[in-house]
């Protein structure tokens, strides 16, 4: 007996964002970091931090904490976004 | 009847199963094959057309269409008769404050927990007696299994792609209960949450695996019941702090102490609520000292408010046991309950010659 069967995945692709430009350097820039405030993130951003200015002449890190670890991040620091050069997210458990 | 999903030809039903496992479509077990009959069968049940938006999944902006979630139904072992309350689970697991992806995202490992009430329990055999927690009925095995393969194939809740679980817990195979409303006086757990005696609904909750509990020495209500609230502490202790959503499930020889003396779902609820609570220093007995730091003194209820307890009375006749069922993490995903619709004015979908 043959059977046609049906996909149970959607045939649409989800919507994904894209990736932001990539920088030529990390010289003088603004880095914006997401955390999701797990304990593990502040030592790991902690050192990020200091290995971008330190290293990569970074001009300046800003720290922002989602006010929930599980959900998207805030709407005012995704606001935020567009006056740094990058972002890092993503990061933490 | 106009369905948009790819198909595929199988020469025989082993082969069916091979297509369906090899492409990460199932849960593991056998599934049964979604043939465009079948899937018709079930959207005609529920009056809806295949492409009717369910929702749109509000964190990745996924949309759900009926056609998508009979498939998965019908792979699960949904009848047409079961599709109504896999659609209304979908709906209620779909609001923000469910906080859907999150909770099936995280490490956590929690399921969703379905928990049926009103006279569809009955139309579809759907028992909260004997082994309420375990394999109990056809219904309430199959649309537990149907949530979990809809989260696999339509958000790609896969082990290690968008399932991040470092556990997991059996009741990610499937998680239903159906509430015993024959053998009890409390209201239903649907009609505690506003919805009308009348109505069915569901209501879904990111849960943790049961904890049973068993104390068949006393008929003293606050005995009983601080045996629950101790299983709650001890979660509060061993896992999370978070306040939120808990649910206590009540068998019948528990129940008839409590209704014998006269305690209802509320009043049981504001016991557990001034009882399952702990301090912070607490932590420290259990080989977490080293996030008690100067907070010790602080008091940790196992939920924000009594309200928040989900009482549910199931279970087989006899035994002195009971369960509590966990939140995933506390508030940041709230029950839902919602009425399962009856669309009173649709047509009918033609059929496609």
């Amino acid at each position: 007996m043959t059977f046609r069967v049906l996909d149970p995945t959607p045939e649409k692709a989800p919507p994904v964002g894209q990736l932001a430009p990539r920088l030529d350097t990390l010289e003088g820039k603004t880095i914006g970091f997401i955390s999701n405030g797990k304990e593990g993130t502040k030592g790991f951003f902690a050192h990020l931090d200091r290995v971008l200015r330190e290293e990569h002449g970074v001009a300046k890190v800003v720290m922002r904490t989602k006010s929930n670890y599980s959900a998207p991040a805030d709407a005012h620091i995704v606001a935020e976004i567009r006056n740094w050069d990058a972002v890092i997210s993503g990061i933490g458990d | 009847m106009q369905l948009s999903s790819r198909t595929y030809d199988a020469d025989n039903i082993a082969a069916v199963q091979e297509l369906y496992h090899s492409n990460g479509w199932t849960d593991g077990l056998p599934i049964v094959p979604p043939t465009r009959e079948a899937v018709e069968a079930c959207l005609e049940w529920a009056m809806m057309p295949p492409d009717q938006l369910i929702g749109i999944e509000p964190v990745r902006g996924l949309a759900v269409t009926a056609e998508k979630l009979a498939v998965n139904a019908v792979m699960a072992g949904c009848l047409p008769m079961h599709f109504p309350v896999v659609v209304t689970a979908w709906t209620a697991m779909m609001q923000e404050e469910f906080l859907m992806h999150g909770a099936t995202a995280s490490t956590g490992g929690c399921a969703v927990l379905v928990v049926l009430n009103g006279p569809i329990r009955l139309e579809l055999g759907a028992s909260g007696g004997f082994n309420a927690l375990g394999n109990s009925d056809r219904a309430t095995a199959v649309i537990g299994r149907a949530i979990r393969l809809c989260l696999i194939n339509l958000m790609d809740v896969r082990p290690g792609v968008i399932d991040r679980s470092t556990l997991g817990h059996p009741g990610k195979f499937s998680y239903c209960i159906a509430e015993d409303e024959e053998d009890t006086t409390w209201k239903s757990l649907a009609e505690q949450r506003g919805i009308p005696k009348e109505a069915s609904a569901v209501t879904v909750m990111a849960a943790g695996a049961p904890r049973q509990i068993m104390n068949e020495w006393t008929t003293r209500p606050e005995d009983i019941l601080e045996t629950f609230a101790a299983e709650m502490r001890a979660n509060l202790r061993h896992y999370s702090i978070h306040p939120g959503n808990y649910a206590l499930i009540i068998p019948k020889q528990l129940r008839e102490h409590l209704q014998a003396a006269g305690w209802s779902k509320t009043d049981i609820a504001g016991f557990i609520h001034e009882r399952a609570r702990i301090h912070r220093r607490e932590w420290a007995e259990v080989g977490k000292g080293a996030v008690v730091r100067d907070r010790g003194d602080s008091v940790y209820p196992a939920m924000e408010s009594a309200d928040q307890l989900l009482v549910v009375a199931a279970g087989g006749p006899a035994g002195g046991f009971g369960a509590i069922i966990p939140p995933w993490l506390g508030n940041k995903s709230h029950a839902v309950t919602m009425a399962i619709g009856a669309c009173v004015d649709c047509e009918l979908p033609k059929k496609q010659q």
